[in-house]
């Protein structure tokens, strides 16, 4: 079969496709029926989350009064995630949530950003895993403040939300609680998720083609040299794009747990 | 982030509306084009899905409008 197609990749151009993001186990691992094999993506995870406590470790280890180097940058990102989501979007309750979304925002970010950085150049949540488990842990997170701020009244609220007429609530209670339990944590993954498939995609296209025009040796060698250009572009913009996608997973999981704290009026 | 009305609640929570409207109507589609989804399987129909998200759509319209157009 691949002797058989490798003669056909050599004479055309293939674009690549979602197969980008199969990544065959490197260690086979099968317990109780559930594959926990680890792959390049699962090892990639590992890394990330290792040096995600290993800044924060090393950053706030022996913390200086006047901060310099790490220190001073990790406190900059803490001060940006305390000032400009916590307290701006929960107010001075939010306080206690800074942990939490600290260190979502530097995983995702972290995360995304392996889809620039060489070698690696796989963005961590371009695999619905990672995305849908974050976002199930928001999820979970802001049931429980809900609960705890409110009791079980919080489903009442949610569900049958104050000042409508009573008969509407025919209509209402069901679209209230699709969207706020199951359309609030798909969409958070899948934002981020698509966001990194498409990424990562265009930046492999923009790679491969200009790596096949460059070395076709005739007049799309040009060209070549334009898409190179433009996808050393793209990089920086895949730079941009992983810091938002960053923040707007973590400043919607301070919307949604801001919204569990007190009833909506 | 800020805006240039009147402030009515902390300016975080403009990105809140957004998010919350358009998973509103989503939810709306998708909670009564479900519901239509699946009464359509019972009694062998095949409008009722149809029916579903228009009335999702109109409840959705009806909750953002409550709860956003107050103004």
């Amino acid at each position: 079969m691949m002797a058989a197609t490798l003669p056909l990749a050599r004479e055309g151009f293939h674009a690549p496709t979602i197969e980008e993001f199969e990544w065959p186990s490197i260690v086979d691992l099968h317990l109780g029926g559930l594959d926990l094999s680890i792959n390049r993506v699962v090892l990639q995870m590992f890394l990330v989350a290792l040096l995600v406590w290993a800044l924060f470790f090393f950053a706030f280890r022996k913390p200086r009064l006047v901060p310099s180097g790490l220190q001073n940058v990790m406190e900059a990102m803490v001060d940006f995630i305390r000032n400009q989501i916590a307290l701006e979007v929960i107010g001075h309750e939010g306080i206690r949530f800074v942990p939490y979304l600290t260190t979502l925002f530097a995983f995702v970010f972290l995360g995304n950003v392996g889809g620039i950085i060489p070698p690696v150049f796989f963005p961590l949540n371009g695999r619905m895993a990672l995305p849908a488990v974050m976002a199930v842990c928001s999820l979970l997170l802001f049931i429980s403040v809900g609960v705890s701020q409110q009791g079980f009244r919080y489903f009442l609220n949610v569900l049958f939300p104050p000042g409508m007429p009573k008969a509407i609530y025919l209509l209402l209670t069901p679209i209230e609680l699709i969207s706020t339990f199951v359309v609030r944590p798909i969409t958070l993954a899948i934002r981020l998720l698509a966001n990194m498939i498409a990424g990562h995609l265009i930046l492999s296209v923009f790679f491969v083609a200009a790596g096949y025009m460059l070395t076709s040796l005739n007049v799309s060698t040009i060209f070549g040299v334009g898409a190179l250009v433009f996808a050393v572009a793209l990089i920086a913009f895949e730079l941009f794009v992983a810091g938002l996608q960053a923040y707007v997973f973590t400043i919607l999981s301070a919307v949604y747990i801001a919204g569990a704290m007190e009833p909506e009026h | 982030m800020t805006e240039s009305g009147p402030p009515r609640e902390p300016s975080g929570r403009g990105a809140d509306a957004v998010w919350s409207i358009i998973g509103t109507l989503v939810g709306g589609v998708l909670a009564w084009g479900g519901i239509g989804w699946l009464l359509d399987r019972w009694l062998g129909t095949s409008f009722l899905v149809a029916v579903g998200i228009i009335v999702g759509m109109a409840g959705a319209f009806y909750l953002i409008i409550k709860r956003y157009g107050g103004g």
